[in-house]
């Protein structure tokens, strides 16, 4: 038989809750738990007895998680999820648990697997169901992941510094995060340079290359310099916040 | 071609091979988990962490009593194996996933530049 001790009685999640889906039954390893509410959260999953006790599964437990319609396999549409964990007393000694659950020998290697079956009377909610869990589940990475290299904790891994190192890949900034890379000098260049810009007319009339202050009072001296007055939408497709 | 939103899944997958499962999506595939089941279905999404997700699957579990599933989710940490699909060319595959992401990341358009990967912050 299964042992009911690990039900217990605790409030409802109230934070992160991604779905909750009422008068749900939960069915563990083929045996009816009874109906309640199954709460879809951040955190864990939970499931309430209508009495008011349950039980909560950490992702991090969950191998998988499924929709089933097919009938033929089991009489009701439900929610199928797959748990690496042992639910029963440490104490009694249990035989093994029917549909599903095998006491490997002492196989290490071998982790013990409870199935769990969540039966919704509303059977139009186990897309909704099935969505939150998935989204629910990518919040928990496997923190046992061989994969060592991973330094992409924290801090956004700087891809682009990174390659930089390795050669010249042509990198770009957005107007928002150029600007905060300038330097007070550089910041100072960019208002001339717009200021510029807001006078000047298009390129054919300009002399190439920047020209200071002093550069344009030189000229404005002997040259005739036209400008003409700027006309909206010219300079459009210039990165440019006025 | 559809890539993560996340600037870090996108970092993972592109020092992965787990960049060629995702190039899997629209795919039939079998994988075989931990526990030697199986389950063969349409790939519809693979994340960073070798999450998979699939469709209109046959599930078999490790008795060898097959049933289907509308949907299901497979934790990455308890796949042992993904049988990439013959008609899948491997290298296209990586090669387009890596075109996708890089295209995402360094050629955003006018005002909406993906701000990604502001440089380190002097310290």
């Amino acid at each position: 038989g299964v042992a009911m001790s690990f039900l217990k009685r605790f409030p409802p999640p109230a934070e992160g809750v991604r779905h909750q889906q009422p008068d749900t039954e939960a069915v563990l390893a083929g045996r009816s738990l009874g109906a309640g509410t199954l709460y879809i959260a951040e955190s864990r999953l939970s499931w309430l007895e209508n009495s008011g006790v349950g039980f909560s599964l950490d992702y991090p437990t969950i191998s998988l998680h499924a929709v089933s319609r097919d009938l033929n396999a089991y009489p009701w549409e439900h929610l199928y999820v797959m748990v690496n964990a042992k639910f029963e007393e440490e104490e009694t000694k249990e035989a093994p648990m029917t549909e599903g659950e095998e006491e490997e020998d002492s196989d290490d290697d071998v982790e013990p697997i409870v199935e769990f079956r969540f039966v919704p009377s509303d059977k139009s909610a186990l897309e909704a169901m099935f969505t939150a869990m998935c989204e629910c589940q990518a919040l928990h990475p496997d923190p046992d992941d061989e994969d060592s290299d991973n330094d992409y904790e924290g801090e956004e891994y700087d891809v682009e510094a990174h390659e930089l190192e390795q050669g010249d890949i042509p990198t770009f900034y957005t107007y928002e995060e150029g600007l905060s890379h300038l330097t007070a000098e550089g910041q100072a260049t960019l208002e001339r340079l717009e200021g510029m810009l807001a006078q000047s007319v298009s390129s054919q009339y300009n002399m190439a290359g920047v020209r200071t202050e002093n550069s344009i009072r030189e000229f404005e001296d002997g040259m005739e310099v036209d400008i003409a007055p700027v006309v909206a939408g010219q300079f459009e497709d210039a990165e440019v916040d006025h | 071609m559809e890539v993560s939103h996340s600037v870090k899944e996108r970092t993972i997958a592109e020092n992965s091979l787990v960049i060629l499962l995702q190039g899997l999506r629209g795919h039939v595939a079998t994988v075989d988990l931990r526990d030697e089941s199986t389950a063969t279905g349409r790939v519809t999404n693979v994340d960073a962490f070798m999450n998979v997700r699939l469709a209109e699957v046959t599930f078999t579990d490790r008795q060898g009593i097959a049933s289907r599933l509308d949907e299901l989710f497979v934790t990455g940490r308890n796949i042992r194996y993904v049988h990439i699909p013959d008609e899948v060319d491997i290298r296209a595959t990586i090669e387009r996933q890596l075109e996708a992401i890089h295209r995402v990341r360094y050629f955003g358009g006018r005002d909406k530049g993906r701000k990604e990967f502001p440089r380190a912050k002097p310290k």
